[in-house]
């Protein structure tokens, strides 16, 4: 697989020294919907808003936010079927791992080894860089932690952070409300006030999205009901 | 052969232009409107119905070879819009998928399993300069197990979704229109309705009234969850009742 003919790299240095295709994919990024995490004491909460192009749209066949392993989850913002692509890949990795060492992946090493596919992608050939940035959220020996992965394959540990149409905003107003020792629940509810400062419309259950994980190290989705209680909780 | 280094080759394979689109994405998506045909899927309460033009363009074809609705398995339909060759391309793996699914793990490949299939084939697509996205939306018909009947839309960003109902083509966006506000308060059509919804929106989209030949109807229900193309006495009578109805 793979034409012969593309085997020389699309993402190419510009005379200035800037890799410009995935300046361009960090704008696709940058025009997705918002999505957040933030690092709490005992737990992580992820959430991003999950606006459907029509009313016809079953939003209950529509998932955004995704397990990676049990105790590690991912959102994106940016291009829906490039995430799927990274996820499966992730998914495939965490589970060789597990076979060889019989142990559960550490969070790091399996964003290591995302971001290092998402790398792969803006140097080989004929290939384009993912359109999308991940916020990767876990549970391990070493505690809660959440990663940033970018479209050139460059990652970081946030205590919080946003990305997509929002994120300025989104980001000023994490670095105002963030303390060291927030508890999970203070986390989920600041993550439902941030996506509302800059929510088009009614915010309910159903047009947003919000996954947690605490020191029990199960991921879990939380359900339209449960958004509501706690956006009842915020008002 | 030439270097695609982002000057002014965005637009010729799927790279990212500076506004970080993918032209190439973009254009795909014209050509399903291109092939001047609108589709229609609407989802009932136990009934999936598909429902697309049939556009023969010379007298002297052989109007049985004209088709877009294809089974992929017993239980599962395809409707596509758009380029009729890249859509036999598609249909001809997804069968092949189908039934290598059946046989590796024992039971019929679901609708969404099949629906997220195809749109990772066309995400590929997008992804590698060596193949152009398909110029094809794929509507996925069929009746979960679990989850009953079941309606996807496939198109060639690779995008997937579930729908209640869903349209595709040319008059894509009057269509949607037409059916939101059918579909506002959640009804729970029967078969019949099921039929007739999406006959009735293809014909006031397109401002026409068919005769049973010019549109194809594909149905699955749960009573009979085989994929089912309607013959044309089955189209003429449902096209009676609506006018009937109105």
């Amino acid at each position: 697989m793979g034409d012969s003919q593309y085997s020389f790299s699309l993402t190419t240095f510009s005379p200035s020294g800037k890799l410009v295709q995935i300046e361009h994919a960090l704008q696709a990024v940058g025009s997705g919907q918002t999505s957040l995490g933030i690092k709490a004491a005992n737990g992580v909460v992820v959430a991003t808003e999950k606006k459907l192009p029509s009313i016809l749209v079953d939003e209950t066949s529509v998932q955004k936010i995704q397990l990676m392993t049990p105790n590690i989850g991912v959102v994106y913002s940016g291009m829906g079927p490039d995430s799927r692509v990274l996820v499966r890949k992730s998914r495939k990795q965490a589970q060789q791992y597990f076979r060889l060492y019989k142990e559960a992946i550490p969070v790091t090493q399996l964003v290591r080894e995302t971001a290092a596919v998402m790398q792969e992608f803006t140097q080989s050939g004929g290939v384009r860089p993912f359109g999308v940035s991940l916020l990767i959220a876990g549970y391990d020996d070493n505690g809660p932690q959440l990663y940033q992965v970018d479209p050139s394959g460059s990652y970081f540990s946030w205590k919080a952070s946003a990305m997509g149409k929002n994120v300025s905003n989104a980001k000023t107003f994490l670095e105002k409300r963030y303390t060291e020792d927030m508890e999970l629940e203070d986390a989920i509810h600041t993550a439902i006030l941030t996506l509302k400062e800059g929510f088009e419309g009614q915010i309910s259950g159903k047009n947003i999205e919000i996954g947690i994980i605490s020191a029990d190290r199960k991921f879990r989705v939380l359900s339209s009901s449960e958004i509501d209680d706690y956006l009842a909780e915020v008002e | 052969m030439s270097r695609g280094t982002g000057a002014g080759y965005d637009r010729h394979i799927t790279i990212f232009s500076p506004e970080g689109r993918l032209y190439q994405v973009e254009y795909a998506f014209k050509a399903v409107k291109a092939a001047g045909v609108t589709s229609i899927g609407v989802r009932g309460k136990d009934s999936v119905c598909v429902v697309t033009q049939k556009k023969v363009p010379d007298k002297l074809l052989d109007q049985t070879s004209v088709t877009h609705l294809f089974p992929i398995t017993k239980y599962l339909g395809l409707l596509a819009t758009g380029i009729t060759a890249d859509a036999r391309s598609l249909v001809s793996q997804a069968r092949n998928e189908a039934a290598e699914f059946r046989f590796k793990w024992g039971y019929e490949m679901p609708v969404d399993v099949l629906s997220k299939w195809i749109a990772d084939k066309a995400q590929v697509y997008t992804q590698h300069a060596y193949m152009r996205p398909l110029g094809v939306a794929s509507m996925v018909l069929g009746i979960d197990e679990e989850k009953g009947p079941q309606l996807f839309k496939c198109d060639p960003a690779g995008h997937f979704f579930g729908h209640k109902a869903t349209s595709a083509g040319l008059k894509e966006q009057e269509a949607i229109n037409f059916l939101e506000k059918k579909m506002k308060n959640d009804p729970a059509f029967s078969y019949d309705e099921t039929v007739q919804t999406a006959i009735s929106a293809l014909q006031s989209v397109l401002q026409e009234d068919f005769k049973a030949t010019e549109i194809e109807v594909g149905v699955v229900t749960e009573k009979d969850p085989v994929f089912r193309v309607l013959s044309t006495e089955e189209i003429d009578e449902h096209l009676t009742a609506i006018s009937e109805r109105d």
